[in-house]
């Protein structure tokens, strides 16, 4: 009997051989693609921010020098901390904006017109409302001859003061951001069932109680993507600032972004900006996990 | 990608990967050819209509036409240059930086060694062998001068003639006819706090000192130096007195000389194309004049020249004919016709100048009594250089004690040189 069943199980193994083997036929090129558009990249990055490379020669391998430049500057500390208050920035202002916006819209008719205008402007791309704002921020621009008009001659000098430049370019983001997370929020605010909403107003729960009570827990898993994606996006600030005041004057708004970029492509110093690329994923990547693990762990459910 | 095996699958892919990337490197052969099309990169894409209408004059001259690729930001361009000498793409024709920029791709083999075509050319004394300095390594040339341009002062000739002010030929009578403007409620000078903040600088120290200037440019000299701090204190003073314009504006500067925002703007020679198309007329509305010395005791009165270099990359397929060209570029037909298609002033002294006023400034420099030397930006080096524009944009929005603003381009300048040792 066991004999007769040999050449059986042989067969199916073969069988289940060949396909496991197309089954990673059919996946080899995506792995492939990944690996060359994503890790292979990564992994560049990482082995140039180890060595001294100006694009020309051959990188030299030079270890952690790249790193102990970096976290000796004095300017990379200060790139650090703006990109901190922008973090910080937009956090506050198009996160928390965007929620008001939808606390107040949700509910009424025709709120989907009254939310509409806040979405236009995130139909541009950051290099473009970095230079219409710059036209508007500028000394003597369009918001000084606004206020010239009302008799307000002694304005701050928006884009040449520091920390007020980096505060005037966050609420530029917020301009454009504030839509996307109005929108996001009142999806989140659509899809929370009826019965607990009536419940709560018939114990009488309205206003600041009801939303703190009710909407604001229920809304947790789209408040905690929303607040993730700023805070990625933040990191990462790069095209505002560079649209509207390239980081300066000297290095006052400067971002850990721009400081890559200025590093790696125009001083050409690659290891330099790849190291810096790499202490820019790592924290973005520790932040994100910190913070979606907080959120989204199984003790808050309950 | 739980299985270790997936783990190992993805790592030999990469490693493949890795492997594939890094045999990318070599050069193509040199064809040889001499005539045709020739690929031409530069990061002034604004300048194609000039070269477009150069490739009537380089055929009939050379039967050589160029292919325009234009880049209009600066560090981009500098990045796919360096990439592309590691591939066998590398340009048939390029424009680059002088000084250390040069420097840095000379030493490194990468560009064709152009000694022959400058032999020849100062002979035929189509270039000053002052110019040819600037090309020099090892006492071999590399490259071609793409354009000339001296950085002087440009004024709003209205303004001047409303204020009964003459052009300054010392450096007091330059104060004393800003002091009248600004008394006549007109602001004096143009100033930015972004990219073009050293012009100032530059021509206090070189005015000061040319040697103190040198000197900074080789690390000689420090940027805390007391001579450089007394200098920045000039500066100060000026900004304090209500000298220069409001650094924020957006306002482009060729229309505000136009508008009278302020009456003179320290710029190179190329700004004749800006201030024509911002509607003003040369001679008539604008001129400009050399900036007097600050130190009257010195002999010659320098003036900042910048020359960009149109470059053969040394393993590019067309070497051959990109030096063909370069050879062709600096004859004065060339030059004439270049000229004429830009409105520049000409490094080739046998040229003939389109615009009258550029042809005037090239026999004023040229003539007695007038020195070049290299403009800030080409002279120092790249991450210094950086530095000292953001922190003399620094110092024009906030004009204060200057030597926070020395000593932050100083800590540069020592990492920069300790590392050249």
């Amino acid at each position: 009997m066991a004999s007769a069943d040999e050449p059986v199980r042989a067969r199916s193994r073969r069988g289940a051989d060949r396909y496991r083997w197309s089954a990673r036929g059919f996946v080899a090129p995506g792995v492939f693609l990944v690996a060359v558009l994503l890790y292979l990249p990564l992994l560049w990055t990482t082995f140039l921010s180890l060595t001294d490379y100006n694009g020309l020669r051959d990188p030299e391998w030079t270890g952690i020098d790249n790193y102990t430049e970096m976290f000796s500057d004095p300017q990379f500390v200060g790139s650090m901390l703006n990109t901190l208050l922008w973090v910080a920035g937009t956090l506050i202002v198009p996160v928390g904006i965007g929620l008001g916006v939808a606390l107040l819209t949700w509910n009424l008719k025709g709120g989907t017109w009254l939310r509409l205008p806040f979405l236009i402007p995130y139909a541009l791309s950051g290099i473009g409302v970095g230079v219409i704002w710059s036209f508007i921020l500028g000394s003597n621009g369009a918001l000084d001859q606004a206020l010239a008009a009302f008799g307000i001659a002694d304005t701050p000098r928006w884009l040449l003061d520091s920390p007020l430049n980096t505060i005037v370019m966050i609420g530029a983001t917020a301009w454009q951001g504030v839509g996307v997370n109005a929108l996001l929020f009142t999806i989140g605010l659509q899809s929370i069932p009826k019965e607990p909403l009536e419940a709560a107003r018939l114990d009488g729960a309205t206003g600041f109680r009801l939303f703190r009570s009710i909407l604001w827990p229920m809304l947790r898993p789209l408040t905690a993507v929303v607040v993730g994606l700023s805070i990625v996006a933040s990191l990462k600030t790069f095209d505002i600032v560079q649209g509207m005041t390239k980081g300066g004057p000297g290095q006052s708004s400067e971002t850990l972004a721009l400081t890559m970029y200025k590093k790696t492509f125009v001083n050409s110093d690659y290891g330099l900006g790849s190291a810096i690329a790499v202490f820019l994923t790592v924290v973005t990547l520790i932040a994100s996990i910190l913070y979606l693990r907080q959120q989204l762990s199984s003790k808050h459910e309950g | 990608m739980r299985s270790p095996k997936a783990l190992l699958g993805v790592t030999a892919v990469v490693t493949a990967a890795l492997v594939l990337a890094a045999c990318g490197k070599g050069g193509g052969d040199d064809t040889g050819a001499t005539t045709g099309t020739l690929d031409f990169y530069t990061n002034k894409a604004a300048w194609e209509p000039d070269f477009t209408e150069l490739n009537a004059d380089s055929k009939s001259g050379a039967q050589i036409e160029l292919k325009f690729t234009g880049y209009s930001d600066a560090a981009q361009y500098d990045a796919f240059i360096r990439q592309s000498f590691r591939t066998d793409k590398s340009p048939g024709l390029f424009t680059w930086q002088t000084g250390p920029q040069l420097a840095e791709v000379v030493k490194e083999g990468l560009v064709a060694e152009t000694t022959d075509i400058w032999t020849k050319a100062v002979n035929e004394g189509w270039v000053s062998p002052g110019l040819r300095d600037t090309y020099t390594y090892d006492g071999k040339q590399y490259c071609v001068p793409m354009n000339i341009a001296y950085w002087v002062m440009y004024y709003n000739k209205k303004v001047f003639a409303e204020q009964n002010i003459a052009v300054p030929t010392t450096w007091a009578e330059l104060d004393a006819a800003a002091t009248k403007l600004k008394g006549a409620g007109v602001t004096p000078y143009y100033q930015t706090s972004t990219l073009f903040t050293f012009p100032w600088f530059q021509q206090l120290v070189a005015g000061t000192d040319p040697a103190l200037y040198k000197g900074l440019a080789t690390g000689e000299v420090k940027y805390t130096d007391p001579r450089i701090v007394e200098i920045m204190k000039t500066w100060r003073a000026q900004e304090d007195a209500g000298w220069f314009s409001d650094p924020g504006s957006t306002v482009d500067p060729a229309v505000g000389l136009k508008q009278g925002d302020y009456a003179m703007i320290n710029f190179g020679s190329f700004f004749n194309g800006s201030l024509d198309g911002a509607g003003m007329k040369s001679g008539e509305d604008y001129d400009m004049f050399v900036i007097p010395a600050v130190n009257p005791a010195l002999t010659n009165t320098p003036v900042a020249v910048e020359s960009g270099p149109l470059c053969v990359a040394a393993n590019s397929s067309q070497k051959t004919l990109g030096l063909t060209y370069s050879q062709w570029w600096m004859s004065p037909e060339a030059q004439t016709a270049w000229s004429k298609a830009r409105g520049d002033v000409a490094f080739n002294p046998k040229a003939t100048v389109a615009d009258p006023m550029l042809q005037k400034l090239g026999t004023t420099v040229a003539g007695g009594g007038h020195e070049t030397f290299d403009r800030y930006y080409e002279a120092t080096p790249t991450p210094i250089l950086t530095v000292a524009l953001e922190q003399f944009g620094a110092f024009i929005a906030n004009p204060g004690d200057p030597l926070p603003f020395l000593e932050a381009i100083q800590a540069e300048a020592d990492k920069y040189w300790a590392e050249k040792k």
